[in-house]
């Protein structure tokens, strides 16, 4: 534990020395400009417009962490060689990526938490009230970057840094489609391309079920089995791509 | 018989390096045995395997078959990693931390208590003479900087077997005096060290024995002296007041500088040369003996292993 | 610095003649480009899908867009697709209650073809109900929509019926439906009565009641002075002269009794006129 420990906090640390945090800023400074931009193009409610915008840009932003920094500092960790004097210390294989996991996750959930917190003043500012339920759906957003942040390990340990990015960004789109080609499979003949489909729906996280965007903009009730189960659905998934890496990780030679 | 720390058994490795490449056999049952609180030097040709056997005991490499352990202990256990202190080839380290911050990483990582950390960081900084530099980025560090901290951090776990990849090559002569300084010293303690080299004269002066491996595979093993011819084969003389192809003698390679001329010659000729610059009135400066020396060793292994 | 000083100036005057070309672009007449370029809209269910879960931020920039767009003034293409852009947007976020709200005020901006554009609105209206059957607000914007803009009544009412049979609808929906409906004709005074009584029991505080109090004290007013102004009549043509109180029509036995009105005061009896009055409309303002 200690040693995953250690390597999660220094990830955090590598990545926060990396000015990820100014992705944070870059997100308020979007936020609070385009608030006001839209403050003076709009007509009506303008805090349901800050809402959908900040939601939206927390999940586009913490992606981007998940896509290009988790990919990014494992493949570092790899091909600059300082894994080696990692693993040649008492640190089992699996222990590192996962401790690497946990520091990326940190890291995007402590951008997470100060997105958050400005979207909330905002809003209230805005004259929206304070709004609690904007956390569940960050919170939300939190638990589908965790499953990304997953895939963006097993990649980089399966491929080069540029690839890896590819396909996370790759499982973060299609899994924001798949419900919708799992249902245009419903309208085609039987075929090999249905059940390609169909299978391609199992293999590929449906992302859609950690958004409760629409839920949480519109005041609309959230049912609590949809979150408790939304939680279950991420967390299998977070630890089957996991032990995916670890496995492919763990036969890897390093040169 | 002496105790052994590490023991390698026919390993051997193939890489497979993409769909269209041929895959590389690395080792070709390499077998090695290393004894208890020895300084054992692994020498060979580059591509003969030494970086790849030093991968595969400390794991970072996984072997096609053969068998390692470390103080009779399966080489990835826990236990046998914990008895090791690495450096590899080059030292890769993190860029964007301090000497003594990354220290303190590996101490974590080597599972020291955390209330001795800091202490255990300090003496291994002093040991390594980067006390007065640990705690500025390694963005900052020399080569040689970055090398003391990397063998820092072998040193920090208190390992009972020390294996050194290429632990002097680009260092200036006075790290790799205060690196021989420090191999003799933790062999003093017991440690038992294992480090592959290029650089000759370090193997020659400190190690207990060496093991020579080609193609994958241990061409010999033994004490430094074992492996070197005993017989002097050829001398080397310089002088001035001659040229040295007024020389009668048949000579192996000559020479002429600015101010003094240099010739080898085989053993036998030593006088005849000498006769012959007493007749001329030639100045003799120095008559140097020529060993065979490892790098000859290496020279006409290599060549028999691309013969083969 | 000054060695830097031609890069600088090559880079400032490339920017300038970037900026130039530009200014000179946006002088050359295309052929309808605003128009065809509405055409490539693209439909909602693309856009849902290229959002990656973030169709109301969609929404919101088509809204935005939208908002500028036929803000400008353009003399006959104003309204091109007008309905269609809406349906865009309330298909991407079927719940953006702003968007059905300016799209059909848009919509009702005067325009040669008012009748095309009042079914839009009509159609934006019953999607917005369709979409979000317990928002009253959407339906009281409907309501008043087309009662004041196109005087459609009958609309009116309609959005209105289906805004009060929201629960939580303010009371005064109660009232103006109940104002249409007589207005309308389409309501006897007692069906008005009735009604009002109703919307009386469900007032939630003393100023909807008593509006509603007035209400009835008029309709109850009127339908009795349907019933003793032929009365009154009869006695004027019997002997003459105006009854000076209803005591002369109980002796008569034309009534009962002394008639009391809806607060169980007597009506006044105008002489001039020699009709039922009621007296307290001044008394209620």
């Amino acid at each position: 534990m200690r040693a995953i420990r250690v390597i999660a906090l220094s990830t955090l640390r590598e990545a926060l020395r990396d000015k990820i945090l100014y992705l944070f800023l870059g997100f308020a400074v979007l936020l609070l400009a385009s608030s006001k931009l839209f403050g003076i193009l709009t007509v009506g409610d303008q805090t349901k417009i800050i809402k959908d915008m900040g939601l939206a840009g927390i999940q586009l932003f913490l992606m981007l962490i998940a896509v290009m920094m988790s990919v990014l500092l494992i493949s570092r960790e790899i091909d600059s060689r300082t894994v080696y004097y990692i693993l040649a210390k008492p640190v089992r294989r699996w222990q590192f990526l996962v401790g690497k996991y946990v520091g990326l996750l940190a890291t995007v959930l402590v951008n997470l938490v100060l997105m958050s917190a400005i979207l909330v003043v905002l809003v209230w500012l805005y004259g929206g009230g304070v709004d609690p339920r904007l956390l569940i759906a960050t919170a939300m957003i939190g638990v589908e970057m965790a499953v990304l942040v997953a895939f963006a390990t097993l990649f980089s340990v399966l491929t080069k840094p540029i690839l890896g990015s590819i396909f996370t960004l790759s499982v973060f789109v299609v899994g924001h489609v798949s419900q919708d080609l799992w249902l245009l499979t419903r309208h085609l003949p039987e075929s090999v391309g249905r059940t390609v489909v169909s299978a391609l729906y199992y293999v590929v996280p449906n992302l859609e079920r950690f958004n409760l965007k629409t839920e949480v903009v519109h005041g609309l009730p959230i049912p609590p089995e949809a979150i408790v189960w939304a939680l279950v659905y991420g967390i299998f998934f977070t630890i089957l791509v996991l032990t995916l890496a670890c496995l492919r990780f763990g036969t890897r030679d390093l040169q | 018989m002496p105790e052994i720390e590490l023991r390698i058994v026919s390993l051997r490795k193939t890489f497979h390096p993409g769909l269209f490449e041929r895959p590389v056999e690395v080792l070709r049952g390499l077998d090695l045995e290393v004894f208890k609180g020895e300084i054992f030097g692994f020498l060979g040709p580059n591509g003969a395997g030494k970086t790849t056997t030093i991968k595969a005991v400390t794991g970072l490499v996984i072997p096609d078959s053969g068998e390692i352990t470390i103080g009779g202990l399966p080489h990835d256990a826990m236990a046998a990693k914990r008895r090791i202190g690495f450096m590899a080839e080059n030292p890769y380290l993190y860029q964007h931390l301090s000497g003594r911050e990354y220290l303190r990483f590996s101490a974590d990582l080597l599972e020291v208590a955390p209330s001795e950390i800091d202490d255990r960081v300090a003496a291994v900084l002093d040991q390594v003479s980067m006390g007065g530099r640990g705690d500025q980025t390694m963005r900052t560090y020399s080569k040689g900087m970055l090398q003391r901290i990397a063998l820092a951090q072998a040193l920090l776990g208190s390992p009972q077997l020390l294996i050194l990849d290429e632990p002097m090559s680009g260092l200036d002569p006075i790290g790799r005096r205060d690196v021989r300084d420090l191999i003799l010293e933790q062999h003093e303690r017991g440690v038992t060290v294992f480090f592959s080299s290029h650089i000759i004269p370090d193997v020659e002066t400190i190690c207990d024995r060496v093991a020579t491996v080609i193609g994958g595979r241990v061409h010999g093993v033994g004490a430094v002296r074992d492996l070197l011819a005993r017989e002097v084969e050829s001398y080397e003389i310089t002088f001035t007041g001659l040229d040295p192809s007024a020389l009668r003698t048949p000579v192996e390679s000559a020479h002429r500088g600015s101010d003094a001329a240099w010739v080898r010659v085989a053993a036998d000729r030593r006088d005849d040369v000498i006769r012959e610059l007493a007749e001329a009135g030639a100045r003799m400066m120095s008559l140097t003996p020529v060993r065979s020396t490892l790098e000859d060793l290496l020279m006409s292994l290599y060549e028999e292993g691309g013969a083969s | 610095m000054t060695r830097n000083l031609p890069t600088v100036l090559a880079v400032v005057l490339l920017l300038i003649g970037a900026v130039v070309s530009e200014n000179a672009l946006q002088e050359v007449p295309r052929e309808d480009p605003l128009g065809r370029r509405l055409l490539y809209l693209p439909s909602a269910e693309m856009l849902r899908l290229g959002s990656l879960g973030n169709p109301g931020l969609v929404a919101d920039l088509v809204y935005l867009w939208s908002i500028q767009y036929y803000s400008q003034y353009r003399p006959y293409e104003r309204f091109l697709y007008l309905e269609t852009v809406y349906n865009l947007i309330t298909d991407l976020d079927p719940l953006y209650h702003d968007a059905y709200r300016v799209g059909a005020l848009i919509m009702q901006l005067p325009t040669t073809d008012e009748a095309i554009h009042k079914a839009a609105v009509i159609r934006l209206f019953d999607k917005a109900l369709r979409n979000m059957p317990d928002n009253h607000e959407i339906a009281e914007a409907a309501g008043w929509d087309l009662f004041i803009r196109y005087r459609d009544r009958a609309e009116g009412i309609r959005f209105f019926e289906a805004a009060t049979a929201i629960p939580g609808a303010p009371h005064r929906l109660h009232r103006f439906l109940t104002r249409w409906r007589e207005e309308e004709g389409a309501w006897s005074v007692d069906d008005a009565i009735d009604y009002w009584r109703e919307v009386r029991e469900e007032a939630r505080d003393e100023f909807d009641r008593l509006v509603c109090d007035r209400q009835i004290y008029r309709l109850v007013a009127s339908r009795d002075g349907e019933l003793l102004d032929p009365l009154l009549s009869r006695w004027q043509a019997v002997n003459g002269r105006c009854p000076a109180s209803w005591r002369e029509l109980v002796d008569a036995g034309l009534l009962g009794e002394t008639p009391l009105d809806y607060f169980g005061q007597p009506y006044r009896i105008e002489p001039e006129t020699c009709s039922a009055e009621a007296l307290d409309a001044v008394r209620l303002e």
